[in-house]
């Protein structure tokens, strides 16, 4: 007994220690931040102005912020003109900008992995203790476990990666670097004695499992995850504002002066949502990699226990990938809102001039994600008894997924060879000059969303039909509800033509609603109604075919492949500023790339870092000791539920 | 069910027998129209009639005992998108975007083919009985492969690596980008904010709804509407402004970019490519009055590096007209397609 309040006031006290490792970086920058900044260097005392009377006064400098448009004293350097010499951008005998992509894209990858798999953690955790369950309770604990286990290898790659970056940075660009880390100055520290909160917060959170596996303990490790990824989040959001400073500067004068308020320099026009989207984008790319590296699992499993085991854990992954998956297009369009609001003219770089044929490949990316997640979804129908129902309906589904998806990518810039142009008359063609513009493409995405969410639906009722004395009525009007969203984003992707352009825009607001509707309502609305369904067989968990495995794994090199591929085009369309409109890139590669240099590069991104995290995933399995007795319970003739929505 | 399965057979063989019909030469390829302005959605009307149709076929002939085996029902029906996107769609619609969409018709294909177990096993039959070939007629289809499939991909290949005369493709931006200001005529325009000065009411002062409301009608006539016309000598604020725009344009504008502002001017095929087309709603549509007047002052010549690749001969009509006349002929651009300029809300 006595030995159980030590351990509750240790981990009370760890918790605690947690928070405040949390809070020190605010409390050490407190003086900082309250007094917005630190004092000018430049400016004299207040006392010895006062005494070298109004000469001395004029001597402080004031700068009008660029973005803001606030007055400030000038406490920074201007931005550094830099030359094309080896004093500004020394170089080994290849692209300096290469080498440095191949950096900053390898320590994000491993980033997002360790940011989102931790958020993974936690919501397991938490249905594992949620779960009435025991049984299906402990093997959530367990699945948990995995992900961090896998997460810690890759924590300290981050780290690894993170040093290289800024070696790279500081040996390839350090007159740019020493501009970035003069202004970042006061937040800088932050951001290491936040990595060491990290670090230590998520040492004991996994170390610690084992300890604090049963009732108040259980919930004072959970806190600890909920912990773990704040600290997380605000290292993530501190990274988000260097880039957001140099594609949006703000808290600077023209000539890139610090004017002393670092939260204008934190929180520049893109900022936020830059937060928002990397947040959902990590989630998804983390459930993707799990999902794949359960595929992988599957696929190379030798008994049919492995096989359930594997089976269920891609499943989770892939529906929580997923279930961030479906808000990220919105996000998306949050943040190009603002680009545009921002910058007109990185705007139609980015979606309508040099960038954007990229966005087309962006497009087809996105479309290959979410028939990736139906098909697998479709299916997974296979290992419920009583869905074959659905089955036969799928090629309906397939052809409105597909409309939605061609229409998302047609391309408004199009590749052809001036026959073809003569041929068909002009730029403009009548069917693909509609279906180019952000009109369509806005009600092809929404389709593609809504259908998933059928899907979605469909796979929940698999193996279930409803008792509720009000099915009938239940299913017809979910059938009405769901034609009538389409009809409604099919009919507001057309009336978008005939109104004026910002009231478009404004159209997918409802758009939205409406696919968020279907997705909140309906899977309510089925939720209501499979309570105390009968069932018409168990889910056989394993027996799913290899198909829907490839397309786990096609799920997440998708997911790769395009996160490298957007970090591209957010970084490319500053075009040959470092800083946007404040300091110039002088160097030899000031250029924009080809599309198929930049599709190389990305190519080679992907493959590098799907080398690199087998050897973590081959890493976690050499510690694997023997499973203990209570987990090597047979896997259940009554499988485990789904998690998602159940 | 047989019923409506019968009727959406009947759809399909009709559809069908149409389809072939064009493709063969047989049947004008105007017998059903495709009529500009409802394109996007009759094509995708029409492919979902087809798609019903080939449904009610493949059942009844299913219910017959005469059921087209799956793999042939996935080969033909990504032939028949195929023969469709080449044959049906005029003007015609660009390899490169016609590769996309094959592809993506693939892909549906496959995912249709294989999204149960029972209908895969189906699809493959064919493909493993040529692999096992134990038949007389599998195994010769097995040594026609060996032979033909190696010569297909060296004629790929081929095909491929031999220099050709043709022109290469290009691409080209549609909309460059444009700087944050501009100067014209010594002055300086933020195009962000900087707003057509002639968008005025009766009385004179600007009024971004007022002139929206007198846009004419946009549908397929692009009526007038009515106490709108800017041809009325009386007209006056905004509705005055539209018709000196308009002669304007109609003195240095239409030979290239054509009676009907659609970029079909006298002289537009001497150019390639040929002027913006200003009734599509890729076009100004979707532009900021600041952003067409930008081009119009600086024309294809005067366009930033930023931009590119664009390709333009537009001359930098800033040396020709005034900033007063380069605003209203914008003016009457949108007024006569019946689009809204782009704004910020």
């Amino acid at each position: 007994m006595g030995s159980v309040t030590r351990k509750k006031i240790m981990s009370i006290m760890a918790l605690g220690a947690m928070i405040g490792l949390l809070l020190l970086p605010i409390l050490v920058s407190a003086p900082v931040l309250a007094g917005g900044g630190e004092a000018p260097t430049g400016a004299p005392p207040p006392d010895a102005a006062q005494a070298g009377g109004g000469e001395a006064e004029k001597k402080v400098e004031k700068g009008r912020d660029v973005y803001y448009k606030t007055e400030g004293i000038v406490v920074g350097a201007p931005a550094p003109k830099t030359t094309d010499s080896p004093k500004d951008y020394p170089r080994y005998n290849f692209e300096s900008r290469v080498l440095l992509w191949f950096a900053n894209q390898q320590h994000l990858y491993y980033g997002s992995f360790v940011l989102a798999v931790p958020i993974f953690c936690m919501i397991i955790e938490f249905m594992g203790v949620v779960s009435k369950d025991r049984a299906m309770g402990k093997k959530y604990d367990q699945l948990a476990y995995d992900f961090i286990k896998i997460s810690l290898t890759a924590y300290s790659l981050t780290a690894i990666l993170g040093g290289i970056l800024i070696f790279t940075f500081l040996t390839l660009y350090p007159a740019f670097f020493g501009y970035l880390s003069s202004i970042f100055r006061p937040v800088m520290h932050i951001y290491a004695l936040m990595f060491v909160a990290e670090s230590g917060t998520l040492y004991i959170y996994y170390y610690g499992w084992d300890k604090m596996k049963e009732g108040f303990l259980k919930w004072i490790h959970l806190s600890m995850s909920v912990i773990l990824n704040v600290i997380g989040t605000v290292l993530m959001f501190l990274a988000n504002s260097w880039i957001g400073f140099m594609m949006s500067p703000a808290g600077v004068d023209e000539q890139g002066r610090y004017l002393g308020n670092i939260w204008h320099v934190i929180h520049t026009a893109l900022w936020n949502p830059l937060n928002v989207h990397r947040i959902l984008g990590n989630m998804a790319f983390g459930g993707g990699v799990v999902a794949a590296y359960a595929a992988y699992r599957f696929l190379s499993a030798k008994t049919d226990e492995e096989r359930a085991h594997y089976d269920w854990m891609g499943y989770i992954a892939m529906a929580i990938g997923v279930a961030f998956l479906i808000p990220l297009p919105f996000a998306g369009y949050w943040l190009m809102r603002e680009v545009y609001a921002y910058r007109q003219q990185m705007g139609i770089t980015l979606m309508g001039g040099l960038l954007a044929w990229l966005f087309i490949i962006q497009a087809t990316m996105i479309g290959i994600l979410f028939l990736s997640s139906n098909y697998y979804l479709w299916q997974a129908l296979g290992r419920m008894r009583g869905a074959e129902k659905y089955q036969k309906y799928i090629k309906y589904l397939v052809f409105i997924l597909v409309c939605g998806f061609l229409i998302f990518i047609t391309p408004h810039t199009m590749v052809m060879t001036p026959a073809e142009l003569k041929a068909m008359g002009g730029q403009q063609h009548p069917v693909l000059g509609n279906y180019g513009v952000m009109s369509a493409k806005n009600g092809g995405i929404n389709v593609i969303i809504t259908t998933t969410v059928l899907s979605f639906i469909w796979y929940m009722r698999g193996n279930k039909v409803s008792t509720v004395s009000w099915a009938k009525f239940g299913n017809i009007f979910m059938g009405t509800f769901f034609f009538w969203a389409y009809v409604n984003i099919i009919w507001l992707a057309i009336y978008g033509y005939y109104i004026p352009a910002n009231v478009r825009i404004g159209l997918s607001v409802p758009q939205v609603a409406t696919t968020l509707s279907c997705l909140f309502f309906m899977t309510a609305l089925n939720a209501v109604m499979m309570k105390g369904a009968k069932q018409t067989g168990p889910i056989e968990w394993g027996k799913i075919s290899a198909r829907s495995q490839y397309a786990l794994i096609m799920l997440a090199t998708a997911f790769t492949w395009m996160m490298g591929l957007m970090g591209y085009i957010r970084s490319s369309v500053r075009l040959f500023w470092h800083v946007n409109e404040i300091m110039r890139d002088n160097s030899p590669w000031a250029y924009t790339h080809t599309i198929g240099f930049a599709a190389n590069m990305i190519s080679f991104n992907v493959l590098f870092f799907w080398i690199s995290i087998l050897f973590v995933f081959w890493l976690g399995t050499l510690g694997v000791k023997k499973a203990p007795v209570e987990a090597k319970a047979p896997v259940p003739g009554r499988a485990p539920e789904p998690a998602i929505g159940h | 069910m047989k019923a409506l399965m019968s009727v959406g057979a009947l759809v399909g063989v009709i559809g069908l027998l149409l389809l072939i019909g064009m493709v063969m030469g047989v049947i004008p390829s105007n017998t059903v129209r495709l009529v500009e302005g409802y394109m996007p959605m009759q094509m995708l009307f029409e492919l979902a009639l087809f798609v019903a149709g080939f449904a009610g076929l493949s059942y009844l002939l299913g219910s017959m005992g005469m059921g087209i085996p799956r793999f042939w029902q996935g080969i033909l029906f990504w032939a028949f998108i195929l023969l469709y996107l080449k044959y049906r769609v005029y003007p015609p619609i660009p390899f490169s975007v016609r590769a996309m969409y094959g592809t993506v018709s693939l892909i549906a294909v496959f995912m249709w083919m294989s999204s149960n177990e029972e209908d895969w096993k189906k699809f493959k039959q064919p493909i493993l009985n040529v692999l096992d070939a134990q038949s007389g007629f599998n195994k010769v289809l097995r040594y026609v492969y060996l032979v033909l499939l190696p010569i297909i991909i060296g004629g790929f290949s081929y095909m491929s690596m031999k220099p050709t005369s043709e022109e290469p493709i290009e691409l080209r931006t549609v909309h460059p980008a444009p700087p944050a200001s501009t100067k014209v005529h010594g002055k300086s325009y933020v195009l962000q904010t900087a707003q057509n000065p002639y968008r005025v009411n009766t009385e004179g002062k600007y009024d971004q709804e007022y002139t929206n409301s007198l846009i004419v009608e946009q549908s397929m006539g692009r009526l007038m509407k009515p106490n709108a016309n800017p041809w009325d000598p009386k007209a006056e604020g905004y509705l005055k402004y539209v018709r000196e725009g308009g002669e304007i344009f109609f003195q240095n504008c239409h030979f290239c970019h054509g009676d009907n502002l659609n970029g079909r001017g006298l002289h537009a095929f001497a150019f390639n490519p040929i002027p913006a087309n200003f009734t599509d709603p890729g076009t100004i549509a979707q532009l900021q009055e600041t952003f067409i007047f930008w081009r119009v002052a600086k024309g294809g010549i005067g366009l930033p590096n930023e931009g590119f690749p664009w390709a333009s001969v537009m001359p930098p009509w800033e040396q020709h007209l005034t900033t007063d006349e380069i605003w209203k002929v914008i003016l009457f651009e949108y007024w006569h397609t019946g689009y809204y300029p782009r704004t910020w809300d």
